[in-house]
């Protein structure tokens, strides 16, 4: 079923056809486990802290109910993000029931709700399918680091990081980008805690360029059908996330299936409560957070 | 969301209070904490004092000088409306494996989890528990405390008789080590990390260390 979308979604500001992709696949399926967090970092894209619950815990017979969906639709990979997603009660369990049937991604900040639970998580290193993390180390300088996710974290997140490896999962970095930045020298900079933790020098580093709070409407260009093609490959095009994966995200007491991760603040981009009726929905690339993926390519995905 | 209402604000000295609420039907684990919002939506969390068979939530605070939420909560009074989260947490005193033995490591207010896990599980006490202050009067429910046995309280700035003079970590020589032994340690981020090394460089796993922060610069305790 084709949703109805108002005049004012389908056409920008200017009155030209909104730039969008149609979907072609779902390799990725992302799971939001909640807002809930036990750090409250000022530039959170997704306005996490704890005891929040914009976007409410996942639950397993909610994750249970769309890995089926997402088998049936030839997935390769699931992804999970939040708010902390250990903070999650349930959230080993949904990870058990997912690493039956594929690789998961699990993207955390690598403290206390994570490493208290340790003993929890080291069995699932037996399942079927590679678990891996991605560690947030926002800066290369610990200090500039614990600014924001609060003192000793950045030392707590780099222990975590070592250990991980050696007790069989794969990991990765995500990390902040700064407006200007020589990235080639910032991702250079972590090589000495790299090697501290005991990871490869050439660990997977994720960058994310500034994406504004939730819910806020930073000035950007709009992207229209023209733009789409005038600036961008058929190669580009199918690059951008939403092409090939979809995030499930509960709030209300219920699940929807978003276009990706980072439009979870615009009801416009609830695409259905099943993956069936979310996959036959053109994407519309009206979020700002769209023009970071039009304008640098960015992608929380690492690939499936 | 949930609104609770304040049934008593207790003061144990000019900084630090226990919060009291009507318990209504909020359900909870030992270890869990719940966010109190201030009315300028600001929140923070504080982890239940109380046991789950009270009628009552309990919250132990230390008034932060310039806290927005822990200088408001300071100021209510029996009958007012406090904003709370859900419970929620990733500290679970006790529970980590059924059957297995614990150790308790507390600073300041940090005590409240275990306060909470003592209260609900009374005939299941802790290997050993060591809780630190600076001094004798900022330390909550002492006597609950010394009537379960295996306590020891330390007081960083006041000489007491009976009990240690210095910080927790003094007394660390006093903790044993067996394989089914879980340690839990809450309250100062310097403390549990200085802990957390020491307990690993004497052969404990660290799947074996659980950990929950509270953040305060006073290091001193």
């Amino acid at each position: 079923m084709k949703m109805q979308r108002s005049n004012e979604w389908l056409k920008t500001s200017q009155n030209e056809p909104r730039g969008y992709i149609q979907p072609q696949s779902l390799e990725e399926l992302w799971f939001h486990a909640g807002t809930n967090c036990n750090l409250r970092c000022p530039f959170c894209l997704e306005g996490s802290k704890p005891g929040d619950n914009r976007l409410e815990f996942l639950t397993l017979d909610d994750a249970q109910r769309f890995v089926n969906e997402a088998l049936e639709f030839g997935v390769k990979k699931f992804s999970f993000t939040g708010g902390e997603p250990f903070v999650n009660p349930e959230f080993i369990p949904i990870l058990e029931a997912a690493l039956e049937h594929r690789p998961c991604l699990v993207l955390t900040n690598a403290t206390e709700p994570l490493m208290n639970q340790m003993g929890d998580i080291l069995p699932l290193q037996n399942k079927p399918n590679l678990l891996s993390f991605r560690v947030s180390l926002d800066h290369p300088d610990p200090v500039k680091h614990d600014e924001s996710r609060g003192r000793g974290n950045f030392r707590k997140a780099l222990d975590t990081l070592g250990r991980l490896p050696r007790e069989g999962f794969g990991v990765s970095i995500a990390r902040l980008m700064l407006p200007g930045e020589d990235s080639a020298a910032v991702d250079k900079a972590y090589a000495p805690y790299f090697e501290k933790a005991g990871v490869p020098a050439d660990l997977t580093i994720i960058k994310f360029p500034e994406f504004h709070l939730p819910g806020s409407l930073p000035q950007v260009a709009e992207i229209t059908e023209d733009c789409m093609t005038r600036y961008l490959s058929a190669e580009k095009r199918a690059a951008f996330m939403c092409n090939f994966s979809k995030m499930v995200v509960r709030k209300n007491g219920q699940c929807g299936v978003y276009a990706c991760t980072l439009v979870d603040d615009v009801e416009n981009y609830d695409l259905g409560k099943t993956l069936r009726e979310a996959m036959e929905q053109r994407v519309l690339l009206g979020h700002h957070r769209c023009y970071s993926c039009f304008a640098g390519g960015a992608s929380c995905s690492e690939g499936v | 969301m949930n609104t609770l209402t304040v049934r008593n604000v207790i003061f144990r000295t000019d900084e630090l209070f226990e919060l009291q609420f009507e318990r209504g039907d909020v359900q909870f684990e030992p270890g869990a904490c719940v966010a109190l919002f201030s009315d300028s939506i600001e929140s923070r969390p504080y982890s239940i004092a109380a046991g789950t068979g009270e009628d009552i939530l309990r919250f132990l605070i230390r008034r932060v000088p310039n806290g927005i939420v822990s200088s408001w909560l300071a100021q209510r009074k029996p009958g007012d409306k406090v904003q709370a989260s859900a419970p929620f947490g990733w500290f679970r005193p006790g529970r980590a494996v059924p059957g297995s033995r614990s150790v308790f490591i507390a600073t300041g207010t940090g005590i409240a989890p275990f306060l909470s896990y003592l209260r609900s599980n009374p005939l299941q006490v802790p290997e050993l528990c060591l809780y630190g202050v600076r001094r004798q009067e900022e330390a909550f429910n002492l006597n609950e405390l010394q009537n379960m046995g295996n306590f020891q309280l330390a007081l960083s700035q006041e000489a007491v008789n009976n009990h240690f003079y210095g910080r927790v970590t003094g007394l660390l020589e006093q903790v044993p080590f067996a394989a089914d032994i879980h340690y839990y340690l809450c309250g100062l981020d310097t403390m549990i990390d200085e802990i957390s090394s020491w307990l690993e460089n004497h052969g404990v796993e660290y799947t074996k260390i659980h950990r929950e922060i509270f953040f305060y610069e006073d290091a001193t305790l």
